[in-house]
């Protein structure tokens, strides 16, 4: 193994200069110099793990402290390649039905259990299991038909029918000691579930921080890590600190080195400061996106849809709610993926008021009740926008009050905004009485979180808000999701995106949500995970003395 | 509040034989009379919350599904996982027999066993709620005596109390932060470590409480210094304070402790957003997200836990009743 302890490498040169495409950061040139072994690093995060279980845990904002001990076969490259991780090679049979994967024979978790095939086939066939997994043994999981492991260190997956997301599936699922599944502490997850990461999870005091300390045995980074061999910090603490502010203060006072999640009126506090350094990256997967009901409500008619999507000048909007801190969205996906993302569908549509009002009129909403909004036979235009209270983050309720402004505005529409429990939130879904949700899935790749938008409800649509059901859409996903021909896939989700978008309005695109982090200057070597673009673990970071 | 009455202007000592045994004998009758009736509150609060959870839009199955796909295994497998196949009413049996056992269950939402979250995160809130109780009372009576009856000193700290009484104590959180920790760096931000970390949040959490009761006992200190026995004591020659702090204090702590007692009531539900700005551990945090995720074991888990602080809290502003007003102890024989 490449014991490499330059900063600079050439591999690591050109994994710069693709990353500094994607992320915007002030990196400055005093970063260069020797990494330094030692030391403690405290950093304040907005998300505290439900579970630490990383199978059973979705929240994508915990994944920067879960990876530092769970590990994947394969990792991703800046420009969505595969590199080898914990496995050293895999082969897609020509069919697409069947995955084989070659695993390095040298890594162990740190429990002392050897990572073999029948580990890795122990975590799918787990996973594979409702009573282990609850609802996540319905998603992509679900493709697999059998996982056997060859020999000690080869398995074999066979689909149920070729799928093409699965390979990032199964190259990014979390591999868990298979002593652990033994454990009460399983499904909340603790010291007692063991991983093979560089950090090992010490103590965990809920509501206040997670601890973890060094791994020594570690030396199986992924060529993506910036070195090799055990990380250079001893022992890193993550602090829950989930007012923004708050994090923002404990970062400027010194009480902890390094933050995540920086409010758009704070980033300018870090980015113009030389005590400190600010960087951001977009996320992969669907926009913040507002989707509109297409079987219920005003928003049933294609007309009243497209008109509010061109009613408002979303431009303005997000520069005055985030000072120009979030980048617009346009598709049905984000557009670091550039293997999915057609970038043509940008400015090709929105701010257009006459376009807008032309259709309410056409579409018969051409009454103009006391309050100024559009009505018909008595009935006000109003689209309920139904968002569940618990996921209010990242000033989005700000956002959605400057949309309802603009929306009256520009065409008499009357946005209303209700934020309601989770029950009711889950009573609304699934009845479908709703005009709009809004919506993200991040982080996600290679196609599965369109198809969980815009598949058929009852065909793997878990979050069909537009609840569309247009026989183009199951048609062209089926096509995109059995081929492994990219350029046959991007025209498909191409289309799909004109067609969801433009033609029938289904949704309005928001804004990428990204994720942000400042760190005091002695802090190096912190950054964002190649492609998915999530904040990346402690493992490359070292503090300058 | 009459003259008629020797024992209370005098301070007569609990110190006669007679006095105690009485005493004994009503604080006695009182323990069980609470105990029984605070059985009674926990059924209660146990079995509210279990309807009002019930009553509650969503269903658990749909909520745990969450954005994935609802398919019929998944549905089954989490219905057999927590038991939610049985008939409400055995749902419900079974949940007060485990609960008579000390067992409460496991969170839908987190996974982890209820008994030992919440008795994890029970300690760091009691600490948080003691601690802004001891900074409202010691804000509450300093304030009250040295301003009650003086016409400038009261109208300043009226003023000051009005303003931290309309204050958030999220904003209050913030802007106590902002001085003292991020600027004078004399106090940590966040956490549960040790005596410097409660300063701040008790701070945030205790000043409005204090500023309300402070109206209050003032009030009453007002009043006592109008009554006739206040001139009689001040004719026995003694300084203001001693005749304020002795006299006057514990004629105007009945309604002060009565609305103290209730408002405490309040520190446990501010507590949240308390915990949430100092980034503390504690019960706060920890019962809004299981009301908001209908993580029924947790939510009834809490309700328990809270009647019992209740029942507690109310037991004790009793017997402080007892020690603060004699008549109350010859009464009760």
């Amino acid at each position: 193994m490449p014991m490499n302890r330059h900063r600079l490498s050439p591999a690591a040169a050109v994994l710069a200069v693709s990353l500094s495409l994607l992320v915007t950061s002030d990196i400055r040139a005093d970063t260069a110099g020797s990494p330094v072994e030692g030391g403690s690093l405290t950093w304040g995060v907005e998300t505290e793990p439900a579970t630490l279980n990383p199978h059973l845990n979705g929240q994508a904002k915990t994944k920067l402290l879960l990876r530092n001990v769970f590990e994947s076969l394969l990792a991703r490259t800046a420009d969505g390649g595969y590199v080898p991780w914990l496995a050293t090679g895999y082969k897609i049979s020509d069919d697409g039905q069947t995955y084989v994967f070659n695993l390095r024979g040298d890594v162990k978790f740190s429990d002392g259990t050897k990572l073999d095939a029948g580990a890795v086939v122990t975590n799918l066939v787990k996973l594979k299991d409702p009573a282990y997994s609850g609802s996540i043994s319905a998603g992509p999981i679900s493709h697999l038909a059998e996982a056997k492991a060859l020999d000690d260190l080869t398995i074999e997956l066979t689909l149920k029918q070729p799928y093409a997301p699965f390979l990032e599936f199964a190259s990014s699922l979390e591999i868990v000691s298979p002593a652990a599944f033994a454990s009460t502490q399983m499904k909340s997850g603790g010291p007692g579930v063991a991983g093979t990461g560089p950090f090992i999870l010490d103590r965990y005091t809920k509501g206040q921080e997670i601890h973890f300390v060094k791994n020594p045995d570690y030396r199986w980074a992924p060529s993506t890590a910036a070195h090799q061999g055990p990380a250079y910090l001893d022992e890193v603490t993550y602090r829950f600190l989930p007012e923004s502010s708050v994090r923002t203060g404990a970062l400027t006072s010194g009480q902890v080195d390094l933050i995540e999640g920086i409010s758009g009126n704070d980033a300018s506090l870090f980015r113009d400061n030389s005590e400190f350094s600010y960087q951001s990256a977009l996320n992969t997967g669907t926009p913040y996106s507002l989707f509109l009901n297409s079987t219920f409500g005003p928003t049933a008619d294609v007309r009243v849809r497209k008109a509010l999507i061109a009613s408002v000048d979303l431009k303005a909007v997000l520069k005055s709610v985030y000072r120009g801190e979030r980048k617009r969205a346009w598709g049905i996906t984000s557009p670091i993926d550039t293997k999915l993302y057609d970038a043509s569908i940008e400015s090709s549509y929105g701010n257009d008021p006459k376009l807008a009002n032309q259709l309410l009129d056409d579409a018969g909403w051409t009454v103009r009740d006391t309050g100024g909004y559009r009505s018909k036979d008595g009935e006000r235009l109003t689209i309920e926008i139904v968002q569940a209270q618990a996921t209010v983050r990242d000033q989005r309720d700000v956002l959605l009050l400057a949309l309802q402004a603009q929306a009256k505005q520009q065409a008499g529409i009357d946005l209303r905004i209700a934020y309601v429990d989770a029950g009711t939130y889950a009573d609304r879904r699934s009845s479908g009485k709703f005009g709009s949700i809004p919506n993200s899935r991040t982080p996600a790749g290679d196609g599965y979180d369109i198809e969980y938008h815009y598949l058929p409800i009852d065909q793997g649509g878990s979050v069909n808000y537009s609840r569309a059901a247009a026989p183009e859409l199951l048609n062209w996903l089926q096509a995109a999701s059995s081929t492994l021909d990219q350029k046959t896939r991007f025209d498909l989700y191409a289309r799909l995106q004109r067609f969801a978008i433009i033609d029938q309005g289904y949704a309005l695109p928001l804004y990428v949500p990204d994720d942000q982090i400042a760190a005091a200057v002695a802090v190096q070597g912190e950054g964002f995970r190649p492609f998915h673009q999530l904040p990346e673990n402690a493992y490359d970071i070292w503090l300058k003395r | 509040m009459t003259l008629d009455n020797p024992a209370f202007i005098d301070e007569l000592p609990l110190g006669s034989p007679s006095r105690i045994v009485r005493f004994r004998h009503s604080l006695w009758s009182r323990v069980l009379g609470r105990v029984g009736s605070g059985v009674v509150v926990l059924w209660a609060a146990v079995t509210l919350s279990f309807a009002s959870l019930q009553i509650a839009p969503g269903n658990i199955v749909n909520l745990l599904v969450g954005d994935q796909l609802p398919t019929p295994e998944v549905e089954a497998a989490i219905r057999a996982e927590w038991g939610l196949d049985e008939p409400l009413i055995v749902q419900y049996l079974r949940y007060l027999w485990r609960i008579l056992h000390g067992d409460f269950g496991r969170s839908y939402v987190l996974q982890s066993d209820v008994t030992s979250l919440i008795l994890s995160q029970l300690w760091p809130t009691l600490k948080l709620t003691s601690a802004a109780l001891v900074v409202a009372i010691v804000f509450a009576v300093t304030a009250a005596v040295l301003t009650a009856g003086r016409r400038w000193p009261r109208r300043l700290a009226s003023a000051a109390e009005l303003v931290l009484v309309s204050t958030p104590s999220f904003w209050l959180g913030i802007v106590l932060l902002f001085v003292f920790s991020f600027t004078l760096k004399l106090f940590p931000v966040a956490g549960d470590k040790n005596f410097s970390s409660l300063v701040l949040p008790a701070l945030s959490l205790g000043l409005s409480l204090g500023a309300v009761v402070s109206q209050v006992l003032r009030q009453g200190l007002e009043n006592a210094l109008e009554e006739p026995f206040a001139l009689t004591v001040r004719s026995w020659g003694c300084s203001d304070l001693t005749l304020r702090l002795r006299h006057c204090l514990r004629h105007a702590s009945l309604p002060a402790v009565t609305l103290t007692g209730w408002l405490v009531g309040g520190l446990l539900s501010g507590a949240v957003i308390t915990e949430q700005v100092f980034g503390r551990p504690g019960l706060g945090k920890v019962t809004v997200d299981a009301v908001l995720g209908k993580d029924l074991p947790v939510v009834l888990a809490v309700a328990i836990f809270s009647a019992l602080i209740y029942v507690v809290l109310s037991t004790l502003v009793d017997l402080l009743y007892l020690f603060l007003d004699p008549r109350l102890r010859t009464r009760n024989r």
